[in-house]
């Protein structure tokens, strides 16, 4: 770890433990499973086993029948399409006419207990046509016998096609001296949180329904439950309990919780839903499943001057963030170098396996690891070393991409130069014996998307309540979705910073539609930057009110008042001071309990083309990492000793969260490379289950060096942009070019498992290319 | 996914379990650490009425250089220093199977008989009815192998190739008395891969034993697998084997892991004792080995790949034997 320079803050800047951490660690944190109603009912789901076919009639009479059962819905009971994206609603809580993959939902029963739910299942019969199997999104580019849904480009299985040309990119290739090329293929991989799904629903006889929900996103949750059950919002109250993790897995409000409510309602008891993790699976929106074709120009000094890119991206069996899927595995080229011209065509193809979605890192990581890879290609083929390719190339702060992205704080350049020195690439690379190598991965990401899904962008993105009354403790509310990045240690954190306060003081209240206003919760890395400024505008209405009543009691300005350590003080005359509790009390003699209210919404970015909004932040942050990996020739084994991981989130505003952040994206990263994968058979899912898909081990974990190089962000609170994203991109081919320095083989597919090693082995050995000797 | 209700027997004795086995022949299921049994039953996989457990029967547990009760927990044999110093190739297999919480219940007899495993049966009922099930359970057709009459799910024990290779004898308690037999004998080659061992109803694995010259063996076992733990055996290759200065005293190699059963190569390995190994010979042998087993595709690494890692497995266990303390 870099050692941090003293900041000009009390908290933040400082390593600073969950708020929540000894309740997790305890067992005492409640989680949606924790949470019992009286008279509960078991929910449990039908799920497909056909990839695809017709729903020619079902018959539930058996089922319904059934002693302990209370309730047997099916797809006609609440038809509504929904989708996290309000222009492709194309999902519904329970399969309408079609099953689109296997684990599609087609019915669910609410009964006393689990054994009396699945006997109940299995009671059900469908009367079903089977329909054409369309598992390789090929298969899917030109009209087909049966489009998996009717909304598919001229009748063919596409959900989404992007085409961008921005400047003359054949005119650049034609000028260029050297050019490269890298075609990826990326087996589709999942998030597996710990925390398999799970939602309660409670109807109430006051007209009410209360939804408990593992979700990354309650709002989109609350407005979803509305449409689709026609139920106002107002009486529809979403909490999030404690959630164990999501990645982008919980982000899109999902079938089973309008089915869990669904089944509340028609009951009239309070039902739970609980996955296992076979059902998690089915459920995925993991990363797609992608082949992309990189193209890269550069003049003979080493300038970019084009890229081109297409992608194919296979999207199972809904759209859920499909659209923006498609435009990110584009523009998210536009970092962190010059691109001056650009061409990209994304096609999204349905198919008939369980759908993909948003993945931490959404968009930006298949795509990084063809550029990065072509990018160390490039630099061989021009003779430089990678480090300086990539530094000659750097977008400069303050500059503005050619599809017009507003590029702010970078300190990419900081993060190379770090990189480099500590990992002490220039005596390794190229310089290892046979079987090792070092390798150069970097990055960028968006710290937040800048468009609202759902809002007309004049509402805030993110709005944060603060009330304190005579106790002197502090509540905090606010929608943003803690689910385990720590935003409520941050939250927290910056109150307890502005007010000059100890972080006990406050105390971070769980999400509740009835009382927390709206933050859109947590996905495109969007938390700390967005309720981070609204938190903060908060703390400062709240504090200035303390201060002018400090004001009053000293008989000083408030002007040459300052905050901290629990009093409010003369600057510079720190025996001249009220207390925090006195300046309260004192404030509170007019208005009793103090409320104070911050947003934040973002500026006005981007084009006016079509799509220019895919990709546009307030900020981005920006990654450079080495890997050293150990490749076992014979076996094709390999391991990573070390990873150096440079990163620039502007000001980490907790130390801990941020490096704990870092490490986790390392080792998700890494299971991409090293294993991860959904493997089918036709539209099959094959490895259901966390023993065979496989997360890295402890044991293959390098040991990992952070450094945190990021200047302030003029716009981030404190200086702050994300950290839960952008860290894991660098990761891949941070590796895969590390493999070609150990072995001189370019590995296009992930994951590189042993035996594609092996096989990449044995095709350098017949094209007689020696390398390091061997 | 919920476990069927079952009925537990819990008897104390081995006459009590022999009796108990030959009453609910067929109908029942032993409860040896249940880490594979209980995961398999709530996938619903020939789940059976009737639990045999067998924790408090106290003559199936304990151990010593030269016996191992069938119900030792493998991680009180991992505890034993002194027993692993004398049985390093033992040691070996016992160390990499699956995880340090999985070793805590898993016991010897249980990983000598667990079940073995496939892509197409490991799975929910969910799952396998959507595929129209197999062979192995419910069904009747094997997705691996078309037109295949026998299953070819895979051996999935760490601990036999390691015994295999020690000319390890079991004890099995039965209706007619005590028998003793070859590890190698338990298992049956003539079984259609659903039945893999000579246990008749009643019987039951009470202990392993040991020959005298078993311990201070130069002995390795190398497994492959996608992880450093939780993994079932890819491939699992045993040594053991003795050595006068650079002549072979003896030399026994075992492989499991890839094919339905564990199993030795004596008629590869006989030919070698009174003669030095020279890399010539152990080239021939590992080849030979690779030659000979036909992994098929139904676990994570491809067919073709695990036998490759076969030979280079073998060359590794023989080379790392031949250096390692004979203890």
């Amino acid at each position: 770890m870099s050692s941090p320079e003293p900041g000009p803050y009390r908290l933040l800047g400082g390593r600073i433990p969950y708020v929540e951490g000894p309740l997790k660690v305890t067992g005492r944190a409640e989680y949606t499973d924790d949470i019992q109603r009286p008279g509960m009912l078991v929910g449990r789901l039908l799920r497909s086993p056909w990839p695809h076919a017709r729903l020619v009639s079902v018959d539930v009479r058996a089922a319904r029948a059934l002693p302990g059962v209370l309730a047997v819905l099916t797809g006609d009971r609440y038809p509504t399409p929904f989708g996290v994206l309000p222009i492709t609603h194309d999902e519904t809580a329970i399969a309408v006419g079609k099953a689109r993959y296997i684990g599609d939902i087609v019915a669910a029963v609410a009964a006393t207990d689990e054994l009396t739910a699945e006997k109940a299942l299995s009671l059900v019969r469908f009367k079903v046509e089977p329909l054409p199997e369309y598992s390789d999104p090929r298969s899917g580019l030109s009209k087909v016998a049966e489009p998996i849904h009717a909304r598919g480009l001229l009748g063919s299985n596409i959900q989404k096609e992007v085409v961008q040309h921005f400047g003359d990119v054949d005119a650049a290739f034609a000028r260029a001296a050297v050019t490269v090329r890298v075609r990826g293929r990326f087996a589709g991989v999942t998030h597996a949180f710990t925390e398999p799904m799970a939602t309660v629903a409670e109807a109430t006889p006051d007209g009410r329904l209360t939804v408990w929900s593992a979700t990354q996103v309650p709002h989109y949750l609350h407005r979803t439950l509305s449409e689709v059950l026609e139920i106002p919002m107002h009486r529809i109250r979403v909490i999030k309990p404690e959630v164990g993790g999501g990645f982008g897995g919980k982000s899109d409000p999902l079938p089973h919780e309008i089915v869990c409510a669904a089944l509340a309602l028609e009951t009239g008891r309070p039902v739970k839903i609980l996955f296992d993790r076979e059902d998690v699976f089915y459920t995925n929106h993991g990363r797609h499943p992608t082949q992309n074709d990189v193209r890269i120009a550069a003049d003979a000094d080493g300038t970019f001057l084009g890229y081109d890119i297409e992608a194919l991206i296979d999207g199972g069996a809904w759209s859920s963030f499909g659209t923006v899927t498609t435009y990110y595995n584009g523009v998210l080229a536009m970092g962190p170098y010059r691109v001056p011209n650009f061409r990209y065509k994304g096609q999204r193809v349905y198919t008939t396996k369980p759908p993909s979605g948003a993945m931490r890192a959404h968009g930006g990581t298949n795509l990084r690891y063809s550029i990065e890879l072509a990018l160390d290609a490039l630099a061989e083929k021009l003779g430089v070393d990678p480090f300086d390719l990539r530094e000659r190339n750097a977008l400069p702060p303050n500059s503005t991409t050619i599809n017009q992205f507003r590029i702010t704080s970078t300190s990419f350049v900081k993060c190379l130069t770090a990189v480099r020195e500590r990992s002490g690439w220039d005596a390794k690379f190229r310089r290892l014996p046979y079987g090792r190598g070092v390798g150069l991965g970097c990055g960028f990401y968006i710290s937040g998307s800048n468009s609202p899904i759902h809002f007309t962008p004049k509402m805030p993105q993110s709005t944060v309540h603060l009330k304190v009354d005579m106790d002197g403790g502090i509540a905090v509310h606010s929608m943003q979705a803690d689910i385990g990045q720590g935003s409520n240690t941050l939250l927290a954190a910056i109150v307890a910073e502005v007010l000059g306060v100890d972080l006990e003081r406050v105390h971070v209240q769980r999400v509740d539609s009835d009382v927390s206003p709206v933050d859109l919760g947590s996905y495109s890395s969007r938390v700390t930057f967005m309720m981070g400024n609204a938190a903060r505008e908060a703390a400062e209405s709240l504090r200035d009110r303390l201060v002018a009543a400090a004001a009053r009691t000293l008989g000083e300005p408030a002007g040459s008042l300052e905050v901290g350590h629990e009093r409010i003080a003369v600057r510079g005359r720190p025996d001249r001071f009220v207390t925090f509790l006195d300046a309260l009390h004192a404030a509170m003699e007019t208005s009793g309990a103090l409320t104070a209210s911050g947003s934040y919404r973002s500026p006005t970015l981007g084009g006016t083309f079509k799509g220019a909004r895919a990709g546009t932040a307030p900020a981005y942050s920006f990654a450079a990492y080495v890997a050293e990996v150990d490749v076992d020739v014979e076996t094709g084994a390999y391991r990573i000793p070390r990873l150096w991981a440079a990163f620039d989130c502007g000001r980490a505003l907790n130390r801990l969260a941020v490096e704990g952040q870092i490490e986790g994206s390392i080792h998700m990263g890494l299971g991409q490379v090293m294993g991860e994968s959904m493997n089918y058979r036709s539209s099959r899912l094959l490895n259901p289950s966390l023993l065979e898909y496989k997360i890295p081990m402890p044991q293959q974990m390098p040991k990992v060096e952070i450094l945190l190089v990021g200047d302030d962000d003029p716009e981030g609170p404190f200086g702050a942009k994300e950290a839960g994203e952008g860290p894991l991109i660098a990761t891949l081919p941070a590796v895969g070019n590390a493999l070609y320095d150990a072995v001189g083989v370019r590995f296009h597919e992930l994951p590189i498992t042993p035996d594609r090693v092996l096989r990449g082995l044995d095709l350098r050995a017949a094209e007689h290319r020696p390398w390091k000797g061997a | 996914m919920h476990l069927d209700p079952f009925e537990l027997h819990r008897p104390t004795t081995v006459d009590e379990v022999v009796r108990l086995a030959t009453e609910l022949a067929g109908r029942f299921d032993y409860l040896a650490g249940g880490t594979d049994l209980l995961p398999n039953y709530k996938m619903h996989l020939n789940a059976k009425p009737h639990l045999v457990a067998l924790e408090d029967v106290g003559e199936l547990r304990g151990h010593s250089e030269t016996r191992l009760g069938a119900m030792e927990r493998l991680a009180d044999l991992e505890a034993d220093r002194a027993f692993g110093r004398v049985h390093p190739g033992l040691s070996d297999a016992i160390g990499e199977v699956a995880t340090p919480l999985v070793r805590s219940s898993g016991t010897v007899g249980g990983n000598l008989l667990v079940d073995t495993r496939c892509f197409f049966f490991n799975q929910s009922y969910f799952w396998r009815s959507s595929l129209g099930f197999c062979l192995k359970a419910d069904g009747d057709r094997c997705h691996v192998v078309p037109q295949a009459e026998r299953c070819y799910a895979t051996f999935s024990g760490d601990l036999a190739p390691a015994l295999l290779v020690l000319d390890a004898e079991v004890e099995v308690a039965g209706p007619t008395g005590r028998r003793r037999l070859p590890l190698g004998a338990l298992y049956d080659p003539a079984g259609d891969g659903i039945r893999r061992t000579r246990l008749a109803p009643g019987d039951l694995l009470v202990a392993v034993h040991l020959p005298p010259g078993a311990p201070g063996r130069r002995a390795r076992y190398k497994k492959l697998r996608v992880r450093p733990s939780y993994d079932f055996p890819e491939l699992g290759v045993a040594v053991a084997g003795a050595w006068d200065s650079d002549r072979v005293r003896s030399l026994r190699l075992a492989v499991g892991g890839v094919e339905t059963l564990p199993r030795r190569f004596d008629d590869l390995t006989d030919p070698l004792v009174g003669a030095p190994l020279t890399p010539e010979t152990v080239n021939r042998l590992a080849d030979e080995v690779q030659r000979r087993v036909r992994p098929v595709h139904n676990t994570f690494l491809p067919p073709d790949y695990r036998r490759r890692m076969v030979g280079v497995y073998v060359r590794r266990a023989l080379a790392e034997a031949r250096e390692g303390s004979a203890g």
